[in-house]
């Protein structure tokens, strides 16, 4: 055990941290419906809110705000909570919508002492009724310029987005399979390169099992990406480009799994797969990393966007989310190591018993 | 089975134990609690993968080694 390298010790202590942190800290507060979605403008509306992960009736204050999309906001005139997760919000809606367009899509923010900002994005549609114009006056109006103060928690908390929910975790284990599937990909680029040059054993074998182990993770990603994606955004694959691509490198590196068991001479194999190797590599660089980012899809890192930018990656996401590339990364050369050490004791006994 | 017992057992699926399961969107298993277990789930399908993969090393580790031993 104590003969065990310090990079194996690093492994398992990265991964027992991003399992801890990946599954204990909380998500922060959100809001998870709301009822009705649909106003007409001069009237006073009730509001029901169903909210995650909340604990209204602890709050000391809590103020609401609907805000337009072109960032005019309005004021709540009174909240009522009716327990931890409930509220019913009243606003007082003014005749016009500012701007004076005739429909808008608002997004509903909740500001509680304790439980910070939830926002619930472009959901609730406001129509101004322009027929009623005389009768019932609203004088309280929207408001731009400076914005009120939002409260900001100090604790640790993972965000909460719509539709993901607690499923945000996955980033950290779905998309680390990928990064440690290319991070050994490239390394195993090296050895093909190094056998190419000089046909020498180890260097064939250290390819051999950096793929293998690369193909697992790969296929441990699509199934995890499938699963996920089937209870998001209800099916279990989609035309997505992303999606498209990965399944295709796994194709175009089951096949040099195949070509591999099918030579036998040992010094012809390792060219002919070496440079399959390198011309795979090649060949799945623009399908995963350019292809996708000149179209728009639902898969994030697409639509002109690097894979983690601002938006879908955030702070307190990042704390575990390297930890979680670099220790699922040492985990599959760990296991590629072991192959190797295998296929070396297997040739060693085959030499001897020749 | 009397009649009165048939009304009643209608009367339940229909007016209750039916619109209860249809009505609620969050009730299932996979989307109940925030979707948590498909967190769980996805983390059990990498540890499944990877203990498969270390099975089928230890079965080949073990056949060589026995084959060692019996050269010996």
């Amino acid at each position: 055990m104590v003969s065990m390298s310090w990079w194996k010790w690093l492994t398992i202590l990265l991964l027992l941290y991003v399992f801890y942190m990946g599954l204990t800290v909380p998500l922060k507060s959100g809001i998870l419906d709301v009822n009705p979605l649909r106003f007409v403008c001069g009237q006073k509306v009730e509001i029901h809110v169903n909210a995650y992960n909340s604990f209204y009736t602890q709050s000391k204050s809590i103020r609401a705000y609907l805000k337009t999309s072109d960032s005019f906001l309005l004021k709540d005139t009174d909240v009522h909570i009716e327990s931890d997760h409930r509220l019913k919000l009243t606003f007082e809606l003014p005749d016009r919508l500012p701007n004076n367009n005739n429909i808008s899509l608002a997004s509903l923010i909740i500001d509680s002492e304790k439980d910070g900002t939830s926002v619930l994005p472009s959901k609730i549609v406001l129509i101004q009724d322009s027929i009623n114009n005389q009768v019932n006056r609203i004088t309280k109006g929207w408001y731009a310029g400076s914005k009120p103060e939002f409260t900001i928690l100090s604790e640790f908390r993972f965000p909460f987005r719509n539709i993901l929910y607690e499923t945000i975790r996955n980033t950290f284990f779905h998309v680390s399979l990928w990064f440690s599937m290319f991070g050994l990909l490239l390394l195993s680029i090296y050895h093909s390169i190094r056998v190419l040059k000089k046909y020498n054993i180890e260097d064939d074998i250290k390819s051999y099992s950096l793929i293998t182990v690369a193909i697992l993770f790969g296929m441990l990603g699509i199934f995890t990406g499938s699963v996920w994606a089937r209870f998001t955004w209800d099916t279990w694959w989609t035309n997505d480009i992303k999606l498209n691509m990965a399944a295709l490198s796994m194709l175009i590196y089951l096949a040099y799994l195949i070509l591999r068991a099918n030579i036998s001479d040992p010094d012809r194999r390792s060219k002919i797969c070496a440079a399959y190797n390198i011309f795979a590599l090649v060949a799945i660089i623009p399908l995963i990393f350019i292809l996708p980012r000149l179209t728009d899809s639902l898969h994030p890192g697409n639509g002109g966007n690097p894979a983690f930018g601002s938006d879908d990656m955030d702070s307190s996401l990042r704390i575990v989310f390297y930890p979680a590339v670099i220790g699922f990364t040492l985990l599959a050369y760990w296991m590629s190591e072991l192959l190797y050490r295998y296929f070396m004791v297997k040739e060693k006994w085959e030499e001897l018993d020749s | 089975m009397n009649r009165y017992f048939k009304i009643r057992t209608v009367v339940f699926l229909w007016g209750v134990l039916i619109p209860l399961i249809l009505n609620s969107e969050s009730l299932d298993f996979m989307r109940n609690l925030g979707k948590i277990y498909v967190v769980y789930s996805v983390i059990t399908i990498i540890f499944i993968g990877i203990i498969l993969f270390l099975i089928r090393l230890e079965r080949k580790i073990s056949k060589i080694e026995k084959s060692l031993n019996n050269e010996r």
